[in-house]
């Protein structure tokens, strides 16, 4: 094998050494890391301070009295109307006023306060059992709530959510009355 | 000086009696070879890649994706609502969306609010409603007149659009967001004169709440 001269040598590890790359010399590229560090501590503060509110909105329409979509008088209907009081609910199905225990018509409030809160579970079970009680009532969606005139606001939304849908007993939801009118008390 | 430094500083004789000549410079290898042993002494001396810093920028640009997609679909589902002592929204197990269609109708404790302007007060003792003076009948009416006339003007605006987008333009709708302890005639007070000027359908504003 030939051998290398003394200058080639001295070239060699002249060549070779390593040198350092100055910063304009490096790759093109962007450093965004600063950057998205600045961006994700700021989305974190954002985060971390912003008051979340989780929103629905109940659908309502103006009350209705009959018309092209009523139904025939023939048909026998629940129109179920419930009657928020402070003592309680009254609840009418069928033209007539539902006795206390929601098992029969007759006079007095359907379903009284439990201690010092209206039971909203019972008037679930109430109105299931009313929609229960004949095929001809299966299909019907309607409720129409009214109130006394200083009944909270919150009590209302409480009242339609106990009788929009009821746990069925594997536990699935099964809608009852969603399309909510509201009285007018005169 | 002795002749033996003399011969140690020019270096040793030849037999002759003169000096050494020089070794002849060796010939330079050829280019092949001088290229080949430049290429391995470079690899010999190359640095070792050095990791001196943790590279999170995959992760970064991870998370940043990450919290857009959170703030996006957070926004679909929030509101951007005016929580205070004087509104604090009810509360209900429904999750559904919320519908942003229609005017805001916004009752708070103190004032009945049309799309940011205060339209009506709202009196100390609101079970009877709104004071008589701005009925259109006296104390026992529902009709609230100025409530009214704000939300004519809307109605024809929103008329319009309905009829130029190819919508039902029979009606408009309105969300309503109350506070949680506005007596139920106020309410019935805002629906009815909400229903006299054509809007025929409510969206009641509620806060998601825990399941029963």
């Amino acid at each position: 094998m030939e051998r290398l001269s003394a200058q080639q040598r001295s070239k060699i590890r002249r060549l070779s050494q390593p040198k350092e790359l100055a910063p304009d010399e490096e790759g093109g590229e962007l450093n965004i890391v600063p950057f998205l560090d600045i961006i994700t501590n700021v989305m974190m503060f954002v985060l971390a301070t912003i008051t979340v509110t989780f929103t629905a909105t109940i659908d309502s329409f103006p009350p209705r009295a009959g018309g092209a979509g009523a139904r025939a008088p023939t048909t026998p209907t629940l129109g179920l109307t419930i009657l928020v009081v402070p003592e309680g609910f009254s609840v009418k199905a069928r033209g007539g006023n539902v006795a206390p225990g929601c098992n029969e018509a007759g006079p007095g409030l359907a379903i009284g306060k439990t201690g010092n809160e209206w039971d909203y579970a019972k008037l679930t079970a109430c109105v299931q059992k009313l929609k229960a009680s004949s095929d001809a009532f299966k299909d019907e969606t309607s409720v129409t709530i009214s109130g006394n005139p200083n009944i909270p606001y919150q009590t209302i939304i409480s009242t339609i959510d106990a009788v929009r849908s009821a746990p069925d007993p594997s536990g699935k939801d099964i809608e009852l009355f969603p399309d909510v009118s509201f009285g007018v008390a005169r | 000086m002795t002749g033996q430094n003399l011969e140690q500083q020019l270096g040793p004789t030849s037999p002759g009696g003169g000096n050494t000549p020089p070794p002849p410079r060796q010939p330079p290898a050829p280019m092949a070879v001088y290229k080949r042993e430049l290429r391995r002494e470079i690899k010999r001396r190359a640095l070792e890649p050095e990791i001196n810093f943790l590279n999170i920028t995959a992760m970064l640009d991870m998370m940043t994706i990450i919290l857009v997609f959170l703030l996006k679909s957070m926004s679909a589902q929030t509101a951007s609502l005016p929580q205070s002592a004087d509104l604090t929204i009810p509360k209900s197990i429904l999750t559904t969306e919320a519908s942003q269609q229609g005017v805001a109708v916004l009752i708070s404790k103190s004032w009945i609010i049309v799309d940011d302007k205060q339209v009506v007060p709202v009196p100390g003792d609101p079970t009877h409603g709104v004071e008589g003076k701005y009925k259109r009948g006296g104390p026992n009416d529902l009709y609230i007149t100025e409530l009214a006339s704000r939300l004519q003007s809307w109605r024809d605006r929103d008329k319009q659009v309905r009829a130029s987008t190819g919508k039902d333009a029979t009606g408009s709708e309105a969300i309503i967001i109350a506070d949680k302890d506005t007596p139920y005639r106020l309410l019935v007070e805002v629906l009815f004169t909400l229903g006299q000027t054509e809007f025929n359908k409510f969206h009641l504003m509620v806060l998601q709440g825990s399941k029963r």
